[in-house]
């Protein structure tokens, strides 16, 4: 099995990722309980996912529109999670009443705007381009922890 | 189809103008004038053009919708220097009532535009012989890409109204947006309201050539650059064809992308602690990764490595590191005791980091030593 299997090559962020990543898992398994419950565990692999997107976004740095606004929201999310909460039930609602509006389904556009951070506020074209960056790294980024998944469990 | 109006007619509106005569005589021999038949291009007497060499009339047209058209000069010469005088008919083909202002402007942008066409038919050519013919009587050559100059000498009389200058810019407009060089002639859905800057754009057969549309077909083709580019990274989808499907066939793949994120989380979550999270043969197993490209057997190797030195605390790989440069396994070595105490975690990182490529022959190795296992 060849990892680099997408056709673009590694993605250049693939080391800083790496390194940003593990160190955060060090982190994390740090203050591990002993006691591995369903509860303890989905709490851990929320932690891991937040710390694999934000050291993507980290080593991808300011020079994208969706890391900065991956990173934005990382950081604003421990502050102000309250006021995030409360925009995140605005927008579903707002999104609630378009789609009944329209008559349910978001269009292709709409949908890859949600998928995409910070794809809400650009246009057709530059999202087009940020989604093909994104899904770049986020291969890398799944590339990556799956080397880790099976490191660990060999 | 009333085409020859009476010479009468002619005269008569001849005498009308005499400043307009007075423009010209400094530009023409008193026979031209005459010959001329000085006819102001007005809406009521613009039959009277067809009194006039259908060249003359073409450059009247151009000139102006309502003014007297200080081009008969050179309408003059273009007669002087042709040898056969046109028929007044192959203009005129269309009807010759000019009810509107709007209409007469349309008909002589159509003209400018034929007149403007390299491979123009024969009838174009006369106002292109002109204009090499005329220089220096300063008439707006109907075929050159020089229209702006034309302005100026319409400014020049002072009799011309601002009606003037706007028709020649439309003009102007008309056979510096048109697709002209290439193309046949398309008639460009009357453009004549917008006062558009002059852009320079050639375009392709057939098509638009107004500013929005231009831009607009920038943009689509820049958007389908860009899917292109999405087509190739998302597997399986450079065979679909149509936008829309691609789009799915990218959204999809995002949220497969998004899933697996979350899916391997848990599975690192779930991660039996046991065994410890040896950062450093983690780091030397991605930079192997990096390295060599042949990730699963450094991934093999390692933790059977690293593992069971951890675990059962005998270096029962021993035979397989003294494989590998000493140096490198005993600088490893200790940190993996330490690693026991977090405490002390830190340091033996910064200690492991600055041997990163070391680390990373430690995985060159570990390939030639899956080998052997």
């Amino acid at each position: 099995m060849n990892s680099k299997s997408s056709p673009s090559g590694p993605c250049p962020h693939r080391a800083k990722f790496t390194r940003r990543f593990l160190r955060a898992l060090a982190r994390i398994n740090k203050d591990r309980p002993t006691s591995s419950s369903h509860h303890e565990i989905r709490k851990r692999s929320r932690k891991i996912k937040i710390a694999a997107d934000a050291s993507m976004a980290y080593a991808v740095g300011s020079g994208r529109a969706w890391s900065r606004v991956m990173l934005w929201k990382l950081r604003n999310r421990t502050r102000y999670r309250a006021w995030i909460w409360s925009r995140v039930i605005a927008s579903t609602r707002k999104r609630i009443d378009k789609g009944s509006k329209q008559g349910g389904e978001l269009s292709r556009t709409d949908q890859l705007r949600q998928l995409v951070p910070g794809g809400e506020a650009m246009d057709f074209c530059n999202l087009l381009d940020e989604a093909a960056h994104y899904i770049k790294c986020l291969t890398t980024q799944v590339q990556v922890m799956r080397n880790i998944a099976d490191f660990y469990f060999t | 189809m009333e085409r020859i109006t009476s010479p009468g007619s002619r005269s008569g509106s001849c005498r009308d103008d005499k400043q307009f005569d007075g423009e010209i005589e400094g530009l023409m021999t008193e026979d031209d004038l005459q010959e001329a038949a000085v006819v102001p291009v007005t809406e009521s007497t613009f039959t009277a053009l067809l009194g006039l060499p259908a060249n003359q009339a073409i450059e009247l047209l151009h000139e102006t919708e309502s003014v007297k058209s200080p081009e008969i000069p050179t309408a003059d010469i273009w007669k002087d220097s042709q040898e056969d005088q046109r028929t007044f008919s192959y203009p005129f083909n269309c009807s010759l009532t000019f009810p509107t202002n709007a209409a007469l402007v349309e008909r002589a942008a159509r003209f400018s535009v034929f007149a403007s066409a390299q491979d123009s038919p024969e009838r174009c050519s006369i106002p292109s012989i002109s204009s090499e013919n005329s220089p220096k009587l300063k008439a707006e050559p109907a075929n050159s890409e020089s229209n702006r100059s034309s302005s100026p000498i319409l400014s020049s009389s002072p009799t011309i109204p601002k009606q003037n200058q706007k028709s020649a810019k439309r003009k102007e407009r008309e056979k510096v947006k048109g697709s002209v060089k290439k193309s046949k002639y398309v008639e460009n859905g009357n453009k004549d309201g917008e006062k558009l800057p002059y852009v320079h754009v050639r375009a392709r057969r057939g098509q638009a050539t107004d500013s929005h549309s231009l831009a607009e077909r920038a943009r689509r083709e820049k958007i389908n650059a860009r899917m292109k580019l999405l087509q190739e990274l998302v597997p399986g989808c450079s065979k679909i064809s149509g936008t829309a499907l691609v789009l799915d066939e990218i959204i999809n793949h995002v949220q497969s992308l998004q899933r697996q994120v979350e899916l391997l989380s848990m599975r690192l979550a779930a991660v039996n602690p046991r065994i410890e999270f040896s950062f450093d043969s983690l780091l030397a197993a991605e930079s192997g990764c990096l390295s060599t490209g042949s990730f699963p057997s450094t991934l093999t190797i390692e933790p059977m490595m690293w593992s069971e030195l951890q675990f059962n605390g005998e270096r029962r790989q021993q035979h397989q590191n003294q494989h590998q440069q000493l140096w490198e396994v005993d600088l490893l070595q200790p940190p993996v005791w330490e690693r026991e105490n977090y405490n002390n975690y830190h340091p033996s990182e910064n200690s492991v980091f600055s041997y990163n490529s070391s680390a990373e022959s430690v995985s060159m190795h570990s390939n030639q030593l899956k080998m052997e296992l």
